[in-house]
This record gives structure tokens, C-alpha cells and sequence, in this order.
């Protein structure tokens, strides 16, 4: 690919720099925007004039009070682009709508269509369609779409595989289906989104070194060094629930389901609670809400589900050495669940790492999607490839749930 | 064209200390080998300095044009500090400011690096992995270590533990029994857990894993038993690895690593184990691994700051 000519990477870089100052300091004068950026005022002026045409940034207001002139002060537009999250989870699909400033302007979710494939993918265009109209927003103004899943997206057929819990999605074209409904569409692993939601807003922030371990429905884990997600080779790492541990890893149930997961995923927890003696449960939740109650099976379970997590922890400790362990999902985020877990791997692990739950509990994945959806906008603008991307800062702004 | 600079490598173990002059390429130009000095770490950090010394003669340099150094170390090493732990087989190594030491020796371009590191490193500029941006470097021996490429760079850890997998949870299940300091997997396949086993299964003449390897060649049933149950577990912890960190080449190195009566079994009883394909190799650079790790990146080192080069060159 040819490079571009200096001249424009120099206006690129500058309106970059312009554009973060304003991302992180709005509402700011020209003269404040001068410093911080160190540009000269007439190339300020160029670039405040340019975004103004582009809607990119509004005037609001006026400083007031020291001596001298005032000056105008400006704040990144509401209307310079929108950008929508997606979370399509086994049992809840959630959608959020935030501005190119990262303020999250509207959220809704819904319980995934159970008949999944082509159903899921129509739910997920209803509920953004909805979303964006109840708060005004065009179609055209929502620039930039992430949307979490479980498993692997296959970039050669747009299929999502891997993802036993939602039937359906390993022979569609999910990518393309998505892109003639809403526009073109990025897919990333929903564990990989909720680690990047934690992150930019939830319990690891300004931490370089972070491995999240998401324990519900299925068991998976997101990996973060450096400021990079860590993917593997095709895409499959973090496929914790292939973890040859708590069962026989030569099984056929291990082989298709993986080994850990079969054991500590819902429906592993549910069947060791039956097999346990246990009456019927419809849930791993149930089970969980038991072992409190002080159903002594369901306590045993849960026990025994908490010393196969700390080992599936441990070998993640002993292999990445992260600084901090963010458990997650709807199993990890239990505090009595988490301190199970703490205590076994005190005894395990030489090395204990501090190991905290997730503060964003199920919006992760969507946070982490509305993330990334501003990154890859931003950088649709303002982006120089080279450049390494400084982090986002945190909403102004928090949800309004509907 | 006469060399101007060189750098110093070397790689420490605990039985054995190699070490090598090296060109600003990293290509060795002299090498030695000798046991490790047995009484504990000040001693070994003098051995080194003293294999500088040796090497620079054999060469026919002022050991100062070495002024580029790297040290490969059995233990992980924390990236703040510089600080050396979970080192059992050299003495007093922990407490010892092997670092500052160095440095003290050979000025300011000094770095060391966990051994198996430096030999994930060899592998990837001049060995097996050459083509690989995500691969391993599976170091069996007296212990099992681990390095790590992660997108084309050596991946450490937060405290420079990454690839600890002695502490792997892979062998029998720690919580079940009195749970000790040293790892479960190293409990499994380091080499006193082979030879042990071995016993255990009525072998009687073997002393070290050479001998199990011999015993083998001989048609020792046993020894053979002994080394499938050792593979069994190996192949665990590299499913492990493979869940975890999707990469495309595990390579397998250390003196029990690289016989193919091992990583063949290995092989072999991986598929039963994984679904999806995994590829494993044994190491192309052999038991030099380590040290050609540590003079290409010292060689490295030297190309992207040749400025210690030059104050060598004042003197």
C-alpha cells in the first residue's frame, strides 16, 4: 500500500490530536485547545472550522469570570456520529446506543429468541432499529456497529462456530446477514468485549496485564497484555472450556463440549447437582439460590464448581501470569462465588494474583461493543495507522437503561 | 571487514553454564561449555565473567569490544526489579544480584533473560519457529519450563512468570492431597517423577532418564509404559497451552523434550485429547537453543543501540 503523502498525515495528526483533546477536556476554548495540543492558532482554526462543517463539534458556551476577553468554548457535537453495541448472548440479547463522545445515550435488552439463527439475527435488528428510533437517531447516523457473541467468527463464510448455546448461527452467513439489516457489522468474541468493557469502564482500568474469566452459561477467557487483546492463531484462544480439568478429557463430551465446561457450564452444574442426588432444577441459578438456602447437595456443588473454576484459574495463572484476575458472567460475578474460588487458589497457586469480580456484571459485553465501535469510528476519521491508540476515556455520562 | 563489535552470551543451567562470543548479527563466532560452579551463585556469576574472559582470548579481542551482553537465566525474572525467583537448582541465585553483578563487569548493556525465553527466542530467529508469530517453546528436563511468542514477541508476564508451568494443575489433583510449594505438573514429568515412576513400576536398572531411554532401545516394557504415562501428561498440559493461547508451533526442547521416543507419544496421543489440530515440533536448535537466543538478542540489542560499542571503542 502506497503511504500517504506528509502533508496529509500531518493534517490527520493534527486533527487527531485536536479531536482527543476534545474527547478528554470538552468543553475547551481555541486557545486551551492550542496548548494542550501544542498546534499553532491558525492551524487550530483550520481544524475547528473543519469539524464545525462536519458537525463534529459544537460551540457551548462562553468562559467567563477570569480577566480579559471570553472565549467560546467547544464540546464534541451529540450529533457527529453514532455508534451501537451489540451483545448477543445464549439467553439475553442487549443493544446500546452512544454519540461519537461516548456518551451511552440509550440501552435496552430483551431475551434472545430461543428458535436462534435467522430468528436471533431479525430480534437483533428489531431491537436497534427500535432503539435508534426512540431517541431520533437516522439509520445513516450510526457510523461504526460491534457486536459481542460467543464462539469463533469463521472470516471466510461470516458463520459464528463454536457457540453450542445459541442454535443456528454455524451456517449462516452472520456477517453478511447483519450487514444488509443494519450496515456493515464487526464481530469480536463476547468474552474478548467484556474484558474490553471492564477496562474502559469497569474494574481494570489502567491495568496492562488482565485475564477475565467469564463463568455462566459457558465458561471462557479473555486475554489483555499491553494493551492488546491476545487472539491466537485462528482466532481460539481463550477457549478455557477445552481445559483438560475436572473430568476425562478423553470423553466424547469432553471432545465436543471440552472437558472444563462440561463439568462447570450451566448444564454441567445442573446434571453434577441431579447426579449428586439433587431434585429437578430447571437452572444452574436454582442451584446456587439452594446451596444459600442450605440444600446440602446443591452446596457440595457448588463447592465443587468453585475448586474446578480456581483450577481452570490456576492453569491461566501459571501460564500467562496476569496482574489481575476479573471473574464475570452470571455465575463469576457472585461475591460468594469469587471468594470460593480466591481461597482454593490460595492454596494452589504459589503465585496468588489479586482477583477481583466484574463491575459491569452483564452489561460487559456491550460496554466492551460500544468500546470498540468508538475506537474503529474514531479511527475512520482520525485514524493514522501507525499510531498507537490511547485509551478512551470513560463515559461522561452513565446508562439510561429502558 | 574487520568486526568492530561483538556481544557476550551465555546460558546458564543448573549442571551446566555455555556461553559464546558473538558478531552485531548475533551470528557465534566462539563458544564453550562447562559444568556450573556447584558452590552457589556468587561463584557462578565469576564462571561467567570468567567465560568472557576465555572467550575474548580464544577470538583475540579486548573482552571490553563485548560490550553487548545477555544472560539467560533458569528462573523467572521480574521486569520492574530485575529480581530472580523460582531458581531450585542454583544456590543462593534469588538473594544474588546477578544483574547489578553483570553490570559491574560489563557496563551498562547488560540484560538477562529466563533461559527458556532466550531459547523460544533462538527458535523463532534461526530455528523451527522462524515462520510463527504465536508459539511455545515446551522445555523438558530436570523441570518443565515454558516460553511464549505472542504476536511476534516474547510474552513475560506481569511479574515475568508467564510460562511457569511447573505449577501447571495438570497430574494428580492438588486439592486432594497436602498441596506443596513445587508444581503439580513438574511432579508428573520432570525427571526424578520419570525415574520414580519407573522404580514404582518394578523397573530396577535405571538411575537417571538416560537409562529409562536406553532401557527402552533394549525393549524394556516397562521403560516403555513409564514413557507413555509421562506423554499422557505431557499431552494434557499441551492441550492446555492450545486451549489457552491458540498457537501454531509448540516446540519441544530440554534434554527429555527433544527424544523422539517422547514428543512422538506426545504426537500421538494428542488427537484423542483435542478436536481440532495441533502442531509440535522438536527443537531444531538442540540444547544450543538457549544460547543462540541470547547472542542473536544481544545482537539485537547491539544493532538498535550500538552507542555501548562506542564508548567500548574510546577506550
Amino acid at each position: 500500500m502506497p503511504s500517504p503523502p506528509i502533508a496529509s498525515v500531518t493534517r490527520q495528526l493534527s486533527r487527531r490530536s485536536v479531536f482527543e483533546a476534545l474527547l478528554h477536556r470538552s468543553p475547551i476554548s481555541r486557545a486551551d485547545l492550542a496548548k494542550v495540543t501544542a498546534l499553532s492558532k491558525q492551524t487550530m482554526s483550520e481544524v475547528i472550522d473543519a469539524f464545525e462543517q462536519q458537525g463534529l463539534v459544537r460551540a457551548v458556551g462562553r468562559t467567563s469570570g477570569n480577566v480579559g476577553r471570553t472565549a467560546v468554548l467547544y464540546e464534541l457535537s451529540p450529533d457527529g456520529g453514532h455508534v451501537l453495541g451489540i451483545d448477543l448472548g445464549a439467553r439475553r440479547l442487549t443493544v446500546a446506543l452512544a454519540d461519537i463522545a461516548g456518551r451511552v445515550l440509550a440501552e435496552a435488552d430483551e431475551p434472545t429468541d430461543s428458535r436462534g439463527g435467522a430468528w436471533a439475527l431479525d430480534q437483533i435488528a428489531r431491537l436497534s432499529d427500535r432503539l435508534a428510533r426512540d431517541n431520533h437517531t437516522h439509520p445513516s447516523r450510526i457510523r461504526s456497529i460491534v457486536m459481542a457473541t460467543p464462539g469463533v467468527v469463521n472470516p471466510k463464510s461470516g458463520a459464528i462456530e463454536m457457540a453450542p448455546n445459541i442454535t443456528g448461527l454455524d451456517h449462516l452467513n452472520v456477517v453478511g446477514l447483519l450487514g444488509e439489516k443494519l450496515g456493515p457489522v464487526v464481530l469480536e468474541n463476547d468474552i474478548n468485549l467484556a474484558l474490553l468493557g471492564e477496562i474502559w469502564h469497569g474494574c481494570a482500568q489502567n491495568v496492562d496485564n488482565v485475564a477475565f474469566l467469564a463463568l455462566g452459561s459457558g465458561v471462557g477467557l479473555g486475554l489483555y497484555v499491553n494493551g492488546r487483546l491476545v487472539r491466537g492463531e485462528n482466532g481460539a484462544a481463550g477457549e478455557i472450556g477445552y481445559l483438560p480439568i475436572g473430568g476425562d478429557p478423553l470423553q466424547a463430551e469432553s471432545r465436543l463440549q471440552g472437558c472444563l465446561e462440561y463439568q462447570i457450564g450451566a448444564t454441567g452444574v445442573v446434571r453434577r447437582y441431579r447426579e449428586a442426588g439433587g431434585s429437578d432444577v430447571d437452572s444452574e441459578r436454582q442451584v446456587f439460590e439452594r446451596a444459600q438456602a442450605g440444600d446440602p447437595i446443591a452446596a457440595y456443588v457448588v463447592d465443587e464448581t468453585a475448586r474446578l473454576t480456581a483450577l481452570a484459574a490456576a492453569a491461566v495463572i501459571a501460564t500467562v501470569d496476569p496482574q489481575l484476575l476479573v471473574l464475570g458472567g452470571s455465575v463469576g460475578v457472585r461475591p460468594d462465588f469469587a471468594d470460593k474460588v480466591a481461597r482454593v487458589l490460595l492454596q494452589l497457586s504459589a503465585r496468588p494474583v489479586e482477583i477481583r469480580t466484574s463491575t459491569l456484571g452483564r452489561r460487559a459485553g456491550v460496554v466492551g461493543a460500544l468500546s470498540v465501535a468508538l475506537r474503529r469510528l474514531h479511527d475512520e476519521f482520525f485514524g493514522v495507522a501507525e499510531l498507537a491508540a490511547r485509551p478512551l476515556p470513560p463515559p461522561t455520562q452513565r446508562n439510561a437503561r429502558q | 571487514m574487520r568486526e568492530t563489535a561483538y556481544c557476550f552470551a551465555a546460558d546458564l543451567g543448573g549442571t551446566k553454564l555455555a556461553a559464546a562470543i558473538a558478531d552485531a548479527r548475533g551470528g557465534i563466532v566462539a563458544e564453550l561449555t562447562e559444568p556450573t560452579d556447584r558452590r552457589g551463585a556468587a561463584y557462578v556469576a565469576e564462571q561467567i565473567a570468567a567465560c568472557a574472559d576465555k572467550l575474548a582470548k580464544t577470538v583475540g579481542i579486548e573482552v571490553t569490544r563485548a560490550s553487548h551482553v545477555m544472560v539467560g537465566i533458569p528462573g523467572a525474572i521480574d521486569p520492574r526489579t530485575g529480581r530472580v525467583s523460582l531458581t531450585p537448582n542454583i544456590a543462593g541465585l534469588e538473594d544474588f544480584d546477578v544483574l547489578g553483578f553483570l553490570r559491574g563487569r560489563f557496563g551498562p548493556d547488560v540484560a538477562i533473560e529466563n533461559d527458556v525465553n532466550l531459547a523460544m527466542l533462538g527458535e523463532h530467529a534461526l530455528g523451527c519457529a522462524s515462520h510463527c508469530s504465536n508459539a511455545a517453546f515446551l522445555a523438558l528436563g530436570t523441570g518443565a519450563g515454558l516460553g511464549l511468542l505472542i504476536d511476534d514477541k516474547l510474552f513475560r508476564g506481569a511479574r515475568g512468570s508467564a510460562g511457569e508451568i511447573a505449577d501447571l494443575p495438570i497430574g494428580r489433583d492438588p486439592t486432594s492431597q497436602n498441596p506443596s510449594a513445587s508444581g503439580t505438573f513438574e511432579l508428573e514429568v520432570g525427571s526424578l517423577a520419570i525415574v520414580d515412576r519407573y522404580r514404582r513400576q518394578g523397573g530396577t536398572a535405571a538411575a537417571t532418564v538416560r537409562d529409562i531411554f536406553r532401557l527402552l532401545e533394549q525393549g524394556d516394557e516397562v521403560a516403555a509404559s513409564v514413557l507413555d504415562t509421562t506423554a499422557r501428561w505431557v499431552a494434557l498440559a499441551v492441550v492446555t497451552l492450545q486451549s489457552l493461547l491458540d498457537l501454531e508451533l509448540i516446540v519441544f526442547g530440554g534434554s527429555i523434550g527433544v527424544r523422539p521416543e517422547l514428543y512422538e507419544r506426545v504426537r500421538r496421543a494428542l488427537p484423542a485429547h483435542f478436536s481440532r489440530p495441533i502442531t509440535i515440533a522438536p527443537s531444531r536448535l538442540g540444547d544450543r537453543a538457549g544460547l543462540i537466543g541470547a547472542a542473536w538478542a544481544a545482537g539485537q540489542a547491539l544493532r538498535q543501540n550500538p552507542g555501548g560499542a562506542e564508548r567500548a571503542n574510546l577506550k
